[in-house]
C-alpha cells in the first residue's frame, strides 16, 4: 500500500515537468524516466508506476499535439497508418509478456535503445528535406515551412514497413515499460524513414495517446493508476510541455538530435542497471 | 490541392485535443487540492477519476472524428486504417468494463 503525502505529489509533479518537456522536444512521452524513478525512489511497484507514466503519456500527447498543429508539422496519414501497427502490437502484448521474462525484456530494451542512440548519430547530418517544392511529396510524406531551410520544404517517407515495424514493437512493449514509444519511434522515423526531425516528434506526440490509450484502461480498471499520483504527474507534464514548446521553436534540428542521441543512452545505461 | 482538407481536419483535432486537456487539467487541479486539504473526502475521488476519464477518452475522440472527417472527405484507405484503431481501442475499453472490480 502505497501512502501518499504532499512532498511525494510534489516530487512525481516535478517529475512530469521533465518529462512533459522532453516529451514536447523530442516528441516522446517521457514514461522511459519515469517508470524507473518511481519505482526506484519511492518504491511503487513496476506495474503501477507502468500504469500511472502511461497517463502523462496521454496528457503529453494531447497538450502537445494540440499546440502544435497548424505547423504542418504533424503528419496525419503516416501518424494513423503507423497506429494500427501499435495497436496491433498491443493486443499481442500480452503474448509477449508471458513468453519473456522481465529481465529478458529489460535486456532487450538496453540494447535497442544503444543501438539506435548509434544509429541516431551515424545519421546527424541527414536532414531529411528537398528544397525544390515541385517534387511529389509522394502518398504519405509532406511539405512544411521550415525556419531552418528558410523556406517551404517537401520531405518522402521511405521504408515505410521499418516505420510499421518499429511501431508494432513500440505497442507491443508500450504497456510492459509504460511507454508511449516515441523513444523507439522518432529516431528510426528521422533516421531510416527520410522523415525530418521535427516532424517524426510531431507526428509520434500525436501517436503516443493513442498507444497508451490501448492498454492504460484495463490497468485504471484493476486499480493500478493511483489517481492523486497521476493527477500531480499530468499537471506536472502540462507546464514541462509548455517549457518545451518554447525551447522546441528556437532549438535547431541538429541539437534536437543530439538530445535525443544522449536520452537514449541515458535510457540503455538504466535499463541496463535494472537488468544486471 | 490534397492538403488543404487535411490542415482543417488538424485545427479541428487540436481544438478537440485542447478541450480534452484544459477539461481533464482543471479537474484533477480541483481533486488534489481537496486530497491534500483532506484525503478521506469522497469528493476527491470523484474529481480525479472523472479527470482522469476525460484524459483518457480524449484520444479515443480524436480518432472517432478522424473516421467521421475521413468518411466526410471520400478518403477510403484511410477510414479502414482509423476504423481499425478505433476498433482495437474499443476492445481495450470493453476488456476494461468487464474488468472492473
Amino acid at each position: 500500500m502505497i501512502v501518499i503525502t504532499a512532498a511525494m505529489v510534489a516530487v512525481v509533479m516535478a517529475c512530469g515537468v521533465v518529462a512533459g518537456a522532453l516529451g514536447a522536444l523530442l516528441g516522446l512521452g517521457g514514461g522511459v524516466f519515469l517508470v524507473p524513478f518511481l519505482n526506484a525512489w519511492f518504491g511503487i511497484d513496476f506495474k503501477t508506476a507502468a500504469a500511472i507514466s502511461l497517463v502523462t503519456v496521454i496528457a503529453t500527447s494531447s497538450a502537445v499535439s494540440a499546440a502544435t498543429t497548424g505547423r504542418q508539422l504533424i503528419n496525419l496519414r503516416l501518424g494513423m497508418l503507423l497506429e494500427v501497427a501499435s495497436a496491433a502490437g498491443g493486443v499481442a502484448a500480452g503474448f509477449t509478456i508471458t513468453r519473456l521474462s522481465d529481465i529478458t525484456l529489460e535486456r532487450g530494451f538496453a540494447v535497442a535503445t544503444a543501438l539506435i542512440a548509434i544509429l541516431m548519430l551515424a545519421r546527424l547530418e541527414h536532414q531529411n528535406v528537398i528544397r525544390d517544392t515541385a517534387v511529389d511529396p509522394g502518398p504519405l510524406g509532406g511539405r512544411f515551412h521550415d525556419e531552418e531551410s528558410g523556406g517551404e520544404v517537401v520531405y518522402r517517407v521511405r521504408r515505410l514497413p521499418v516505420a510499421l515495424g518499429v511501431s508494432f514493437i513500440a505497442g507491443n512493449v508500450s504497456a510492459a515499460f509504460g511507454i508511449g514509444g516515441g523513444i523507439f519511434k522518432v529516431p528510426v522515423l528521422n533516421a531510416w524513414c527520410g522523415v525530418p526531425m521535427r516532424v517524426a516528434a510531431a507526428t509520434s506526440s500525436l501517436m503516443i495517446g493513442v498507444t497508451a490509450v490501448a492498454s492504460v484502461p484495463i490497468q485504471y480498471a484493476h486499480g493500478y493508476v493511483k489517481p492523486p499520483l497521476a493527477a500531480a504527474a499530468v499537471l506536472g507534464v502540462l507546464v514541462g510541455s509548455r517549457v518545451g514548446l518554447w525551447f522546441g521553436v528556437r532549438a535547431r534540428s541538429r541539437w534536437l538530435k543530439v538530445l535525443m542521441a544522449f536520452v537514449l543512452t541515458l535510457v540503455s545505461l538504466i535499463y541496463f542497471r535494472r537488468s544486471m | 490541392m490534397r492538403v488543404e482538407p487535411l490542415a482543417d481536419l488538424e485545427q479541428k483535432l487540436g481544438q478537440l485535443l485542447v478541450t480534452g486537456v484544459i477539461v481533464s487539467a482543471l479537474l484533477l487541479a480541483a481533486g488534489l487540492f481537496f486530497f491534500l486539504l483532506d484525503p478521506g473526502m469522497a469528493r476527491n475521488g470523484w474529481l480525479l477519476n472523472g479527470g482522469l476519464i476525460v484524459l483518457m477518452a480524449t484520444p479515443i475522440l480524436r480518432v472517432m472524428v478522424s473516421v467521421a472527417e475521413y468518411v466526410r472527405l471520400r478518403q477510403w484507405f484511410f477510414v479502414v486504417v482509423t476504423v481499425i484503431v478505433l476498433a482495437e481501442l474499443t476492445l481495450t475499453v470493453v476488456v476494461a468494463l468487464s474488468s472492473r472490480s
